[in-house]
């Protein structure tokens, strides 16, 4: 049945990237990448309680397959074609699923220490989670200046 | 200058938010670590995304004026105080300019470079031209925010129309009082023969004709044709215009006028220029280089300009229509006031000559029975007014542009030959 489900949750993120991609849609973009992470955070809630080794590899593989995609729906304009700006887009992504990946080890690294927080540290977690959504938002939405 | 967040910005932000949130919910930190990678993105792109800045730039073409059809060089100059990783520079080019070029580039400036970019513009279209409007465009390095800024740097351009070659020109019933290349009717001091007449008292040793003197016995001399010139009006009808995507009628009228007003100078006649229309416009007859740059730059300002007011030939002043010139007249005839001010001007004596530039070829009929009837009724309607124009004496041609312009002038030519003009 988790089987089913986790083939189900998959399939479907895969279909909307095709459709994303076929259709120039980066909303169907997102919703694919948020299945595929969905399909994982249902079998790490079904699996295991331990923390997964692999998960710095999936977030690693998970960001180039965003970056590909939103590079493949881009405007087609004939100067971001040359050989130079194509070669400095793949070093900036490679580059940064490396870094990506190093970051999600960071992450579950810090996560596997033996800390004892209760309510209160995961208050802070929630807290922090806000913080960081609301940062990029500000940040997104900081006003032009002429 | 405007900042525009790409659809992707709030992908990724909805990714990392539900990322966290999930981890929140599920209670597995692995989460977590999959939404921090796009996190982080975020902060670094937004982090580094700025706008274009330019310390100068400076934008010239290698001339002011050109024909239809050739390409111009342009050249601007830029320079940057601080590096630009990424920009995209667009030339905003007007309709009837196109690059070949690329066209946008992409730049990469360091610390205070100069940077030089060559474009070669080629103009299809002929028209005035203020070109030096550019776009700048950066992107962070994840394509999250977009800046986008304009300049200008104004350079005018004047791309003349293209004339065709004519062999021949249509003559003015009468000739004017200057020297010219034309041979009038008159007798005078010129170098074309006339006529033979006996010798009387007052004639010139030097005109007198030995050959016929020594067959006839008696002094006879001979007579000649002085060379004249002529003024010609260019009418330009632009009330209307039938059109069809790029071309139209008025393109073909604007076409016509510069191969007449260019040849017509050549041969050092006064040339004159009407622009009847709702904006009308006129250059009084004359000759020269000066004159057929000041007649092409106002052919260049020749638009249709939609008017629903009366006008009539009382607006324009007497010189610019000078007596017995040759009024050349191209007309789709579409409007009825371009119609009778037409007529007026035969009505008043001008040696007018109409060459309607045909509006057939850019009205197709439609599917329908009802259609092909209308287009039929039409049809001969304007059969019905080239009569009018015919009983009166007015030589009118239909040309499509499809044939060389000088059919349509041998036409004239051919109308002209066996009509008389009645004086009553």
């Amino acid at each position: 049945m988790h089987a089913l489900l986790l083939l189900a949750l998959g399939a479907a993120g895969v279909l909307w990237l095709f459709a994303g991609l076929a259709f120039r849609w980066s909303a169907a973009l997102a919703l694919g990448i948020a299945l595929l992470g969905a399909e994982q955070a249902v079998r790490l809630a079904t699996g295991r309680s331990s923390v997964d080794p692999w998960t710095p590899l999936y977030a690693a593989g998970l960001l180039l397959v965003a970056e590909f995609a939103w590079w493949s729906i881009e405007p087609r304009v004939a100067a971001w074609s040359e050989a130079e700006a194509v070669v400095r887009r793949l070093l900036t992504v490679t580059g940064a699923c490396v870094v990506a990946g190093l970051l999600a080890a960071v992450v579950v690294l810090a996560a596997g220490a033996p800390l004892r927080g209760g309510v209160g540290l995961e208050l802070v977690g929630v807290a922090a989670a806000a913080a960081a959504v609301g940062v990029i938002a500000a940040v997104a939405r900081r006003p032009v200046r002429g | 200058m405007t900042r525009t967040a790409t659809p992707k910005l709030g992908a990724y932000t909805a990714l990392a938010g539900l990322g966290l949130v999930a981890a929140l919910v599920v209670g597995r930190p692995e989460l977590a670590a999959l939404a921090a990678p796009f996190a982080a993105v975020l902060v670094v792109g937004l982090s580094l995304a700025e706008r274009p800045r330019l310390a100068a730039a400076v934008f010239e073409l290698d001339r002011e004026r050109l024909m239809q059809g050739g390409t111009v060089e342009a050249t601007l100059l830029l320079r940057t105080e601080r590096p630009v990783g990424r920009l995209e520079l667009l030339l905003d080019l007007p309709d009837g300019i196109v690059a070949e070029a690329p066209n946008p580039q992409i730049l990469q400036l360091g610390w205070n470079e100069r940077r030089e970019l060559d474009f070669t513009l080629r103009c299809e279209r002929w028209g005035g031209y203020r070109l030096g409007d550019f776009v700048l465009r950066s992107q962070d390095a994840f394509g999250l925010i977009v800046h986008e800024s304009s300049f200008e740097r104004p350079a005018p351009l004047k791309v003349y129309p293209c004339g065709e070659a004519l062999q021949r020109l249509l003559r003015p019933l009468e000739t004017q009082a200057f020297a010219g290349n034309q041979v009038p009717r008159a007798r005078g001091e010129g170098i074309e023969f006339a006529d033979l007449r006996p010798f009387v008292p007052g004639d010139r040793v030097r005109r007198v004709n030995w050959r016929a003197t020594a067959r006839r016995g008696e002094p006879w001399v001979t007579e000649t044709h002085p060379e004249r010139n002529s003024d010609v009006v260019v009418f330009l009808d632009t009330f209307l215009e039938a059109r069809q995507q790029d071309e139209g009628t008025l393109d073909l009228a604007v076409s016509a006028a510069a191969s007449l007003v260019t040849h017509y100078l050549q041969e050092k006649d006064r040339v004159g220029l009407v622009s009847f229309g709702g904006v009308t416009n006129w250059l009084t007859a004359s000759s020269g280089v000066v004159q057929l740059y000041r007649i092409l730059d106002s052919i260049l300002d020749a638009e249709i300009f939609l008017s629903y007011a009366w006008k009539d030939l009382d607006l324009l002043p007497i010189r610019a229509l000078p007596p017995r010139s040759l009024v050349l007249a191209l007309s789709p005839l579409l409007d009825e006031r371009a119609v009778r001010s037409l007529l007026d001007l035969r009505a008043r004596g001008f040696d007018l000559a109409v060459i309607e530039i045909s509006p057939v070829p850019f009205a197709p009929a439609g599917p329908g029975g009802l259609d092909q009837l209308a287009r039929r009724l039409w049809l001969m309607q304007r059969e019905a007014l080239r009569s009018r124009y015919l009983r009166l004496g007015v030589p009118v041609v239909e040309w499509t542009g499809e044939v060389a312009l000088q059919a349509a002038l041998e036409e004239v030519r051919r109308f002209k030959r066996h009509a008389r003009v009645a004086r009553v």
